[in-house]
């Protein structure tokens, strides 16, 4: 391998230069040994049998958990009368969330043209596929008779019974599953080029046919590239509205109510941007355990981590300006009912969820206003990680205060979750790092290909090393930098 | 700096032409905001208020949408923009201005007149229960104190991306780019807490009964396709007289359709939000403000031409890469959305909220016309104004390079 092993400080770059995207002096061969690596290693670092292990392990749960929901009913959860939704529906909506930023990165960053995306489209395609997976399974467990989910499907049937078009409910099963099937078309076609490098280099004929079959007889043919590239542009401006639209219509499964705090007409537009704040905390969650594992520090360089924190702070700060309007109309629109609710969050029995949600979601990103933060891999993992538990107890204080206390004091309760439930979200969090750790093991994680296409190398005119110092750290101080004019 | 012999030899100043048109146009500009006045006694001067709102706020959107595009480029260190970008920075730079421009708009609030802001008259506050809970955010002093912060900040942020600019002409000292890009990211969430609050107090606060938590969006949302509309009409304006004709290609035309395009389509994103939550949840509270939208033909009408014109019609009319790259069919796409935002501005301000004190004699009126030229002009004399005394692009912008050789693929 080519590659300097030295990690190199990318964050920085003069105006009217850009700094490089990968590092290490990478030429194309290089960078497509080291992303094989992974796959071609004999066996994966330890590390990734200990977290494989605590991955199963979880899933085992989720299994028995969602077993015994099934054997007992929902009696098991802690579900009371006016609280009909709790955990459940609380994680579905986790789940679809985390599941933005991948179809962001590779469809809407891609019509914005920004190249750094290349490095983590890929896993972070997949991270949405499985995301979408697990918040799948919630509504199915949810509905009680899950013998009965299927009627949520329209199809033609002798009772009479037609699923209920006017509800939200089932625009989310549209939404959901065309959001699914679009971003794994997207996922797949995506990973083509790649999948024949990987039928190219495989060390068996098993592999050789079974990636084979994956890679639908690519050959880089000149012919091949302009179709996949047609291809690949017309399914990112189809997956570009799909990304608003899927949590645009979750947000209605609350927002079409009359409920306070359920019903205001921002919920749409903050939905989306809260899904994109907790599904770029969850890449860059993966990202820096993953770069690190896989010696794929100079692909996915300190730039990407930087940007996906800048983005994590600007959607942090639209929920922010939503969790404020939605006070302030609350306040401006007098309605005592609005305003009641409101208050109970911050001040009322679920004012730890509240505080907590603010805590982890407003404040706790503010910290990425600040560079060394924003470059600091420990400090940026511990701000995403609060990130994370602030976007699920968001779900969490919208569904739940709300429900807990209605319009009729007297049918108020509190929902307590019980351990049961505890146990199904912690069993999900299994079925989604069991899938990606299997993902990081037998598919191509980076997108080798585009990634080429933002190196200098691809770039007939430019000196191909021209910037991407391969000895010295690249931490140059900018001001130090500017003067060094171009004759 | 990359650059081809065209970009040598093209013209990149404006002598005394800007100057001329400016004054012209100024011109125009007080002659209809002096048949406005003149007509004002006889229309009512509640109507002559709002007919200056409307027009008043469309202008004002068309600017804030300028200063939002400039920052969003340095926010975003953007290479393919710095060829337009300085004709945003003269729209961006009628902001001072249009803060004089705003004092009329104080009058009707200050004298308390129900027929604007019914909420600063006193009288009606004293039989209202809703807005006496209300009186704390609306009432004529703090409702001043709030204009005043917002287009103290909007002009700051206005001067200060102007002058940076401009004055990298002389410097080229990278260190202005970089200053920019600094304030660039405060100055982005100062233009959206102000923009949304000034969109609730001057827009929202006509029917002070009604509410929804996206109309700071929604303002800001039809601003955006406002502003790229009349940026593509004045760079094609700019080349058609002579200077740009290398800098400014085919791609920028392209990536201006595209920006026109995915803000049409945001705007009715955000509308139909609005829409749709207010209607399926049925509230009388909040219907009632779609109901005045609706209750009649003419509006009717409106609201209508809006969902076609404001939507459909340009969203079938630039989808395709076709129209994008060329400015022939450009222009008159940007001419339309320019006439579909006043029209969203004026089926945002004009119809009379449920129980108003008085019945309108007509749904148009002589001062929407006549507060059209004058404001229009007036603006127009602002924005072409600096275009004689400036670089028409961002001459020695360490990213221009970028700019110049950048092509859609």
């Amino acid at each position: 391998m080519a590659a300097h092993p030295v990690e190199v400080d990318n964050t920085w770059e003069r105006p009217g230069e850009r700094a490089p995207l990968v590092t290490g002096g990478h030429t194309f061969a290089s960078l497509t040994d080291t992303v094989c690596a992974v796959w071609e290693a004999p066996r994966p670092p330890r590390a990734w049998y200990v977290a494989f292990a605590i991955s199963v392990a979880l899933l085992a749960v989720f299994g028995a958990m969602i077993g015994y929901l099934i054997f007992n009913g929902v009696g098991v959860w802690g579900l009371n009368n006016p609280t009909g939704w709790g955990f459940d529906i609380t994680n579905f909506v986790f789940w679809v969330g985390i599941g933005h930023a991948g179809t962001l990165i590779s469809a809407i960053l891609f019509l914005f043209r920004q190249k750094w995306r290349t490095s983590i489209n890929r896993f972070a395609e997949a991270m949405t596929i499985f995301a979408v997976m697990c918040a799948g399974v919630f509504p199915g467990i949810h509905v009680g008779r899950v013998w009965l989910a299927y009627w949520l499907a329209p199809y033609p049937n002798q009772m009479a019974m037609w699923p209920q078009f006017k509800s939200p409910l089932l625009w989310d099963v549209f939404a959901v599953s065309t959001y699914a099937t679009v971003s794994l078309l997207f996922w797949y076609v995506g990973m083509i080029p790649d999948l024949a490098t990987f039928r190219d280099r495989a060390p068996t004929k098993f592999k050789r046919i079974i990636y084979g079959l994956l890679a639908l007889g690519w050959t880089g043919s000149s012919r091949h590239w302009h179709r996949f590239e047609r291809a690949y542009l017309i399914l990112a401006a189809l997956a570009t509205p799909l990304v608003l639209s899927v949590h645009s219509v979750v947000s209605f499964d609350f927002a079409v109510s009359q409920l306070p705090g359920w019903h205001t007409t921002i919920f749409p537009p903050y939905f989306v941007a809260g899904a994109i704040f907790g599904g770029f905390a969850m890449v860059v969650t993966l990202a820096v355990p993953a770069r690190a594992l896989f010696g794929l520090k100079n692909i996915i360089t300190l730039r990407h981590l930087e940007n996906m924190c800048k983005i994590i702070l600007l959607t942090g700060m639209i929920v922010g300006y939503a969790y404020g309007m939605e006070f302030f109309i609350a306040w401006y629109s007098g309605n005592p009912f609005e305003s009641f609710i409101f208050r109970s969050r911050a001040l009322g029995p679920y004012s730890w969820a509240y505080w907590t949600m603010i805590a982890c979601n407003v404040l706790a990103p503010q910290l990425f206003w600040f560079k060394r933060i924003r470059t600091h891999q420990l400090a940026m993992f511990l701000v995403v990680m609060a990130v994370n538990v602030g976007m699920w107890f968001e779900r969490f204080v919208i569904i739940v205060s709300s429900l807990s206390q209605d319009f009729l004091p007297s049918s108020w309760d509190y929902y307590r979750p019980t351990a049961v439930e505890i146990l199904t979200l912690a069993g999900s969090f299994g079925l989604f790092f069991t899938l990606f750790l299997l993902f990081c093991r037998f598919l191509p994680m980076v997108a080798m290909a585009e990634v080429k296409t933002v190196m200098p190398h691809a770039d007939p005119h430019a000196h191909p090393h021209a910037h991407v110092p391969a000895t010295r750290r690249f931490d140059y101080n900018p001001d130090e930098f500017d003067q060094e004019q171009p004759a | 700096m990359a650059g081809t012999a065209q970009h040598a030899t093209e013209r990149r100043r404006f002598e005394r032409g800007p100057d001329r048109l400016a004054a012209g146009a100024a011109v125009v500009g007080l002659a209809g905001l002096a048949a406005g006045v003149a007509v004002g006694p006889n229309v009512g001067w509640d109507v002559f208020f709002r007919s200056y709102l409307l027009n008043y706020c469309f202008v004002l959107s068309l600017a804030l949408g300028a200063l939002f595009f400039v920052m969003l480029q340095h926010l975003t260190r953007a290479g393919w923009s710095v060829a337009l970008r300085r004709v945003a920075e003269f729209v961006a730079g009628a902001l001072p201005w249009l803060a004089l421009l705003f004092l009329p708009l104080l009058i009707p609030v200050l004298q308390g007149r129900p027929g604007v802001y019914k909420w600063s008259s006193p009288d009606v506050v004293a039989g209202d229960p809703l807005l006496q809970a209300k009186a704390a955010w609306l009432n004529p002093a703090f409702f001043t104190v709030r204009c005043v912060v917002y287009f103290v900040v909007w002009s700051l942020l206005a001067v200060v991306f102007v002058r940076d600019s401009v004055r990298q002409d002389a410097t080229g000292d990278v260190g202005h780019t970089r200053r920019l890009e600094w304030w660039s990211a405060p100055g982005m969430l100062l233009f959206a807490l102000t923009v949304t609050f000034f969109s609730f107090d001057a827009l929202m606060s006509l029917n002070p009964h009604w509410y929804s938590t996206i109309f700071g969006v929604y303002f800001f949302s039809g601003a955006v396709v406002g502003f790229f509309a009349l940026l593509a009409l004045l760079v094609t304006g700019v080349q058609r007289a002579g200077a740009l004709t290398a800098s400014v290609t085919v791609e920028h035309y392209h990536d201006l359709g595209k920006l026109m395009f995915g803000f049409v389509v945001f705007w009715a994103y955000i509308a139909f939000s609005q829409y749709m939550l207010q209607w399926y949840a049925n509230l009388p509270e909040e219907t009632a403000w779609y109901f005045a939208r609706q209750n009649d033909p003419w509006w009717r009408g409106v609201s209508l031409l809006l969902l076609l014109g404001h939507f459909v019609a340009p969203f079938l009319a630039l989808i395709s890469r076709f129209p994008k790259r060329r400015p022939g069919l450009l222009v008159p796409a940007a001419l339309w959305l320019l006439a579909m935002h006043w029209l969203d501005l004026y089926y945002l301000v004009t119809p009379r909220p449920l129980g108003a004190s008085y019945v309108p004699a007509a749904p148009l009126h002589w001062t929407d016309l006549a507060l059209f030229v004058g404001l229009g002009g007036l603006f127009l004399a602002a924005v072409v104004r600096p275009m004689g005394r400036h670089a028409l692009l961002p001459e020695r912008d360490p990213r221009l390079g970028e700019a110049l050789t950048f092509e859609n693929i």
